[in-house]
């Protein structure tokens, strides 16, 4: 009993000891939930639990009340209803700009006035619709461009009330920006933010000092069953992927993709499954993901391939029906970890 | 509308359209002209069905004892009608019939038609009792140009084919455990139109028309667990009584049973109440790696916590929408909204018919099926341990 009353007070020491000596190292903490319609799930390594789901969930509605098409009171469903013009908040000027700039560089085929496209081929928050017949498509062209939207001081204006926005190419990525911009205001400087199969990524896994590792979803026959068609590996930058292989309409055997083509009307449909954009941040690739799809797969290399921020993969088509992929020569070397 | 209108009714149309009556009738020639046996709720239900399969059916003939049932199935159908089943299956444009009977008159209905030549849609479950099931095999046998198929149509949803193919793959592991639920909250009663009797109409409480509820809803999962396993029960046990609704019924308002898969080593709990509603229909397959919980049209799989981390490999995924967890931790198995496994079910049943080929829910899987129901309720009522015996393989 009396070695035994020695003992204690030496374990004792020996646990504050080890709980000091922990408190200095950098622990991984790991949260999810659910955002946007979809999950997020968050992985930073920090020495605390200092990022909160309740700072997660304010700034989610925060982009919630900005950008949301499915929130009725939000600013972006104010300017689409309004005849003319709304104020705008720091969330909608950004990705405003950002998708002004985006459809610029990309000859149109991002465009954020897309939303009158995105209802009437039903993939809006209407639902499914009587398909539109080639006069109603005529028709609604005359709304959509991004000529038709200019800024002035912090107002969005409109040329004709019929414009209409659709964040929803571009806002994911903005809030993984804001996750991400918030980490780094608590000073952390390791971890991974992904909402809706979107990524941002900086540092290195913690205590091994491993890069993350991001896989490459491939359109797979069971959703339990997830395919890898390859795996990155990243210490900074965004990773988004846009595809037609799982949100499609089929009428009479023939799919069409969610994804519209504003200079057309009709939805998009070239020889791409699907394109994985890593950018230095996820607003940027959010946006070029889906201008890419529309793209085409050679005009959508060399675009990559012109900008050495970018790097993209693809998985596409064969003319036999077959389905392969290809990557840029930057997403090639993010291949070794 | 009654024969009588439709007909009249056909005429005037035919008058003012110049077509004939025979042109309104006409369907597409290679439809499979159909005669229903038994237009209660579940004979009336496959008539709605068909109707939305106009290319693979086309409703010639109508058959019920009671003429109130009669007169409401006329209303969804043009067919000729009849009070004798027998008189149904000598009708030439009849080259198939869907038997939707009261139990105890499935074999008889079912074998006669079978010598009549006729392909049958047999409702389950396949047999009231295991000589019946035993003679069934063996008459399908001799008559091999004709389909029967057993209404387990549940079987027929991808989402139930491709939860087989999990199992098949190893993605549950060894599963051990099946819990299986089909709780309701009521008598289980229809109402009784004046003139006609209560086992008439409630055949399902008495015991000589049915095998009560192991029969008329725990047999589907017993169905699919000899399916996706490719097994059948060893030894079954089983209790159970009138224990809320003592109204006179035969049958129990609460069963309970327990099925040792031997060879897989897997016991299976399936129950049954008419005294709570809370969880209505449960089924779970539960596995080393992990649990599937379905429902008939909803399927999610619950990976194990070691196999989670098998499915997340890499720190984080991108895709166009990537593997989604749900909030309670399971994922997806089919995102695509199913349609009703009797939709499945006829599809498949007329592919079968026009292609001579054995459906996958077959009188021999039916067999082995009906065989488990008896057991159980041999089971509930005698308090006995029952085996599996050779004479049941089929």
């Amino acid at each position: 009993m009396k070695q035994f009353k020695k003992i204690i007070p030496s374990l004792l020491l020996l646990g504050v000891l080890s709980l000091s000596y922990r408190s200095a190292e950098l622990r991984r903490f790991y949260i999810s939930g659910r955002a946007q319609g979809t999950t997020y799930h968050i992985t930073y390594y920090a020495a605390d639990s200092l990022l909160t789901r309740s700072m997660i969930d304010s700034i989610f509605d925060q982009v919630d009340s900005s950008l949301s098409l499915y929130k009725p009171y939000s600013l972006v469903n104010r300017f689409n209803t309004s005849a003319e013009a709304v104020k705008m908040d720091r969330h909608m000027r950004k990705v405003v700009k950002a998708a002004l700039e985006t459809s610029r560089i990309t000859g149109g085929i991002f465009d954020m006035t897309v939303f009158p496209l995105t209802n009437a081929w039903g993939f809006g928050p209407a639902g499914q619709q009587p398909l539109p017949d080639s006069a109603a498509v005529r028709n609604l062209l005359t709304c959509i461009g991004s000529d038709k939207i200019h800024i002035k001081g912090n107002w969005l204006y409109k040329t004709k009330p019929c414009v209409q926005l659709d964040p929803n190419g571009i806002a994911q990525g903005y809030a993984v920006d804001l996750v991400a911009d918030k980490l780094e205001a608590l000073r952390i400087h390791n971890y991974l933010v992904e909402l809706g199969g979107e990524l941002r990524v900086k540092g290195r896994k913690q205590p091994s000092g491993q890069k993350m590792s991001i896989g490459i979803e491939a359109p797979g026959e069971n959703d339990f069953e997830p395919v890898m068609e390859q795996v990155i590996y990243l210490d900074k930058g965004a990773v988004t992927t846009s595809g037609n292989y799982r949100r499609y309409h089929e009428t009479n055997g023939k799919r069409r993709s969610h994804l519209l083509d504003p200079r057309t009307g009709y939805p998009i449909s070239n020889e791409l499954i699907s394109v994985t954009i890593v950018a230095p941040d996820a607003m940027t690739a959010d946006a070029l993901d889906n201008a890419l799809m529309g793209m085409g797969l050679q005009h959508a290399l060399r675009f990559i391939e012109k900008r050495p921020a970018l790097a993209a993969h693809f998985i596409y088509h064969r003319p036999d029906g077959s389905v392969t992929d290809t990557m840029s020569s930057r997403f090639k070397r993010l291949l070794k970890p | 509308m009654d024969r009588r209108h439709f007909l009249e009714m056909t005429g005037l149309l035919s008058g003012v359209l110049m077509l004939s009556p025979a042109t309104l009738l006409a369907h597409r020639e290679d439809a499979i002209r159909i005669g229903i046996i038994g237009c209660g709720d579940r004979g009336q239900g496959i008539m709605q069905m068909m109707a939305s399969l106009k290319e693979q059916y086309a409703i010639t003939a109508i058959c019920d004892i009671l003429d109130f049932r009669l007169e409401a199935a006329a209303k969804l159908a043009p067919a000729k009608t009849y009070k004798d089943y027998r008189q149904l299956l000598d009708a030439k444009d009849v080259d198939a019939v869907v038997v939707a009977t009261s139990l105890h008159m499935h074999y008889a209905i079912a074998a006669d038609a079978i010598r009549a030549g006729k392909s049958v849609y047999l409702e389950k479950t396949m047999t009231y009792n295991i000589p019946e099931a035993q003679e069934l095999v063996k008459l399908c046998a001799r008559y091999t140009g004709q389909i029967l198929a057993v209404g387990h149509q549940y079987r027929y949803t991808p989402l139930y084919f491709k939860v087989k193919e999990m199992i098949s793959k190893g993605y549950l592991g060894d599963v051990t455990q099946i819990d299986c639920r089909w709780d309701r909250n009521w008598n289980w009663r229809r109402p009784v139109p004046t003139g006609y009797a209560d086992e008439q109409i409630n055949w399902r409480m008495y015991k000589r028309y049915s095998g009560g509820l192991p029969a008329e809803l725990l047999s589907h999962q017993m169905d699919f667990i000899n399916w996706a396993f490719d097994t059948h029960p060893d030894e079954v046990m089983g209790t159970g009584g009138i224990d809320h609704f003592n109204d006179g019924r035969e049958t129990y308002d609460n069963v309970q049973v327990l099925l040792r898969y031997k060879e897989k080593g897997m016991i299976g709990n399936f129950g049954a109440t008419c005294g709570n509603a809370h969880e209505g229909y449960i089924f779970k397959i539960k596995g080393t790696k992990g649990m599937v919980s379905l429902l008939p049209d909803k399927g999610v799989f619950y990976p194990e916590e070691a196999a989670k981390k098998e499915l997340q490999t890499v720190d984080g995924v991108s895709g166009a929408t990537r593997l989604e967890w749900n909030t309670d931790g399971g994922i997806s198995i089919v995102n695509e909204k199913m349609q009703d496994g009797t939709w499945y079910a006829l599809k498949e049943f007329y592919n079968t018919v026009k292609t001579g080929t054995q459906p996958v829910s077959n009188v021999k899987t039916g067999a082995t099926t009906a065989v488990c129901v008896h057991l159980a309720n041999e089971a509930i009522f005698s308090h006995k341990i029952l085996s599996w015996k050779p004479a049941y393989n089929f």
